[in-house]
């Protein structure tokens, strides 16, 4: 297995994907950071309409901190699609297969390099954030590390990545073509699926229903209070259920996405 | 030779091996055996199923029925597999973006086998420098060779090769040709598919050739080349006959003249001229093998036009029945005399 998982790694960072998606994600997480801090500090959101806005010390570092995990994530979730992707739109997959023709466990391989690939950008989004985050909440008077729940939320975020990328590593097989596959996924990721989800927060059965949709999950890990339509705080799960719950869902994309590969003629 | 026994014997064993799909069959009942320490060419025209079933045998392809096992086992259960089956299935399996170094140093972690290893292929194909840029920008000869230096990363004692003279200029097939000779004389298993017998003629030293994903002909290449004849139109076939006979020559008519078994077209003309007859036309005939390959690929596409005449000589593919062959789009030739090659492609496929 250690070599599959060798060989997953040199594919990965031996193309420019990987450090055009570590700028992005640094500055991102950066950016969203300073955005999110200059923003809930401000006075006109912890007036008293700022209802969805984090008022202890330690909400509002989490959310500054893991303000770029939102955007993170969709990143992630192109990788994943594009390792998987870039295999069998350049053919490259013949060669992984050759080298090691057990399939289920190059994809063991897969789902294992993606989950630290995952990490490591967490790593460099939360460098970003906390970097900069830091800076303008002590500049602002607020503690930055306020409580042990914010770094419970900062180890979440690096599993939040990794679980997003196995869902785009399913997604990329499950949608044959990469370009369609990258546009779709990210198109529900981003918009769809969260849209949706304020939707049926909307009605009476569709909110017990919101809270297991992966952002929703996502958000639950991060412990960050997402505001509805009506800019109250939507219900949502436990830090460890959304864990739970996106696991599941990049459990059963891996799982499909494994399913398919294990089938399907190289040719 | 015991295929399961744990000594690896290096054969390529094929039995049945078929492949649909949907209702297109592209590969039917196919058997076929390739030695080690030798070369063998497994042609067919476009679209006969030569890349199927080399894509079978790697395991890349599901087979519907059939097995295709290499030292008595399935490409899959063989452990490590670079280190015992080396393949180049095209010349464009590589990501544009990844040096064609860190293709074969992903393959090389993927199989164990040592960063420096990578390095002294690259010198080996010829491309120490290119391989450190982008293969984007590669030229089709320098797919192949990179693709040829993957094959051989983990010294591997059977090799897998389609369509390797493809874009290689004449040097670098010269190349090729002398790389693969030495690789055989080492005792290694090569399998060499191509659409074009003229690639591979002096190459290879058995074939298989395969037409509409069924086998053909199998033999070695003297096997099927036959006996080299000659074509001769003269004023007076009985008088020339009696001559040529007389030289130990074997005539037999054809087509409004003559053929003789010979690849001499000198010792024609001389015996004409001694017994004063005239001649109209000499010239050396296509050897069966050539002419074999060539109306495979003038009927290709014509899968009907296949079950029709017989065209078989014997000796040639004896496990085969006669209707498997194509029908000769050419002059009818008589099956127990063959015609003769050019005599520069037979001196060099010795
Ligand atoms: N995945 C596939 N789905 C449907 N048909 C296929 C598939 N792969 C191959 N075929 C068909 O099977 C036949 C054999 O194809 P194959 O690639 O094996 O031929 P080939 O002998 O390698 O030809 P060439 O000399 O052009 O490389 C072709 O008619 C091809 O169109
Ligand atoms: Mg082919």
């Amino acid at each position: 297995m250690t070599p599959a998982i060798r060989a997953e790694f040199r594919k990965f960072f031996t193309t420019r994907l990987w450090w055009g998606m570590a700028i992005a994600v640094v500055l991102s997480g950066a950016a969203f950071a300073v955005l999110f801090a200059l923003v809930f500090t401000s006075d006109i959101a912890r007036g008293p309409q700022g209802a969805a806005v984090p008022q202890t010390d330690a909400d509002l570092a989490k959310a500054v901190f893991t303000g770029g995990i939102q955007v993170g994530y969709l990143l992630t979730l192109a990788i994943g699609v594009m390792t998987i992707g870039a295999e069998y739109r350049h053919q490259t997959i013949t060669a992984t297969f050759l080298a090691v023709p057990r399939r289920g466990r190059v994809m063991g391989a897969k789902v294992l390099s993606l989950l630290v690939i995952g990490a490591f950008y967490g790593v460099l989004s939360l460098a970003g954030a906390v970097g900069a985050g830091t800076l303008v909440l002590t500049a602002k008077g607020h503690q930055p590390f306020a409580d042990s729940s914010i770094w419970r939320a900062l180890a979440l975020s690096l599993l939040i990545l990794g679980l997003w990328a196995l869902i785009g590593l399913g997604a990329g097989i499950l949608i044959p073509n990469q370009v369609a596959a990258l546009l779709i996924s990210i198109a529900v990721a981003w918009i769809v699926e969260p849209v949706l989800g304020l939707v049926l927060a909307l009605t009476d059965w569709g909110q017990n229903i919101s809270p297991y949709l992966p952002s929703r999950a996502t958000a639950a890990m991060l412990e960050s209070t997402g505001g509805g339509f009506d800019g109250q705080p939507v219900e949502q799960l436990s830090w460890w259920a959304g864990a739970l719950v996106l696991a599941a869902y990049a459990a059963v994309m891996a799982g499909l996405g494994t399913w398919r590969t294990v089938r399907r003629d190289i040719a | 030779m015991d295929p399961a026994g744990p000594e690896p014997t290096g054969r390529i064993e094929v039995r049945g091996l078929t492949k649909h799909f949907g209702s297109f069959t592209a590969v039917d009942h196919l058997d076929l055996d390739v030695e080690p320490g030798r070369i063998t060419g497994f042609l067919g025209p476009n679209g006969a199923g030569k890349t199927t079933t080399l894509r079978m045998l790697l395991g890349l392809v599901r087979p519907t029925s059939g097995t295709a096992t290499i030292d008595g086992r399935r490409y899959a259960d063989i452990h490590n597999p670079l280190t015992v089956v080396g393949s180049a299935l095209e010349a464009t399996n590589f990501h544009p973006g990844r040096t064609g170094r860190n293709h074969l140093r992903v393959q090389a972690a993927a199989s164990g086998v040592s960063d420096r290893r990578v390095d002294e292929l690259l010198e080996l194909v010829g491309i120490p420098a290119a391989a450190r840029k982008r293969a984007g920008g590669y030229s089709m000869g320098m797919r192949q060779r990179l693709g040829l230096a993957a094959a051989m990363l983990g010294d591997p004692h059977v090799l897998i090769l389609d369509e390797p003279a493809n874009g290689l200029d004449p040097e670098g097939i010269r190349w090729l040709r002398g790389f693969l000779r030495h690789l055989a004389d080492e005792g290694r298993t090569l399998l060499i598919s191509s659409h074009m017998l003229s690639e591979v003629e002096q190459t290879v030293d058995d074939v298989v050739i395969i037409a509409n994903g069924k086998r053909v002909a199998q033999g070695t290449v003297e096997e099927l080349r036959g006996e080299p004849t000659a074509f001769v139109r003269t004023s007076d076939p009985d008088r020339l006959t009696a001559a040529l006979q007389q030289r130990g020559l074997r005539v037999a008519p054809k087509a409004g003249g003559l053929q003789v078994t010979t690849e001499d077209l000198a010792v024609v003309g001389d015996v004409a001229h001694a017994s004063d007859v005239a001649i109209h036309e000499l010239r050396s005939e296509q050897t069966h093998l050539e002419e074999l390959f060539f109306n495979l690929t003038e009927t290709e596409g014509d899968r009907n036009r296949l079950s029709g005449a017989a065209h078989a000589r014997a000796g040639v593919a004896p496990d085969l029945p006669p209707p498997m062959l194509p029908p000769p789009s050419g002059p009818p030739v008589d099956p127990s005399v063959v015609a003769a090659p050019p005599a520069d492609a037979r001196e060099a496929g010795r």
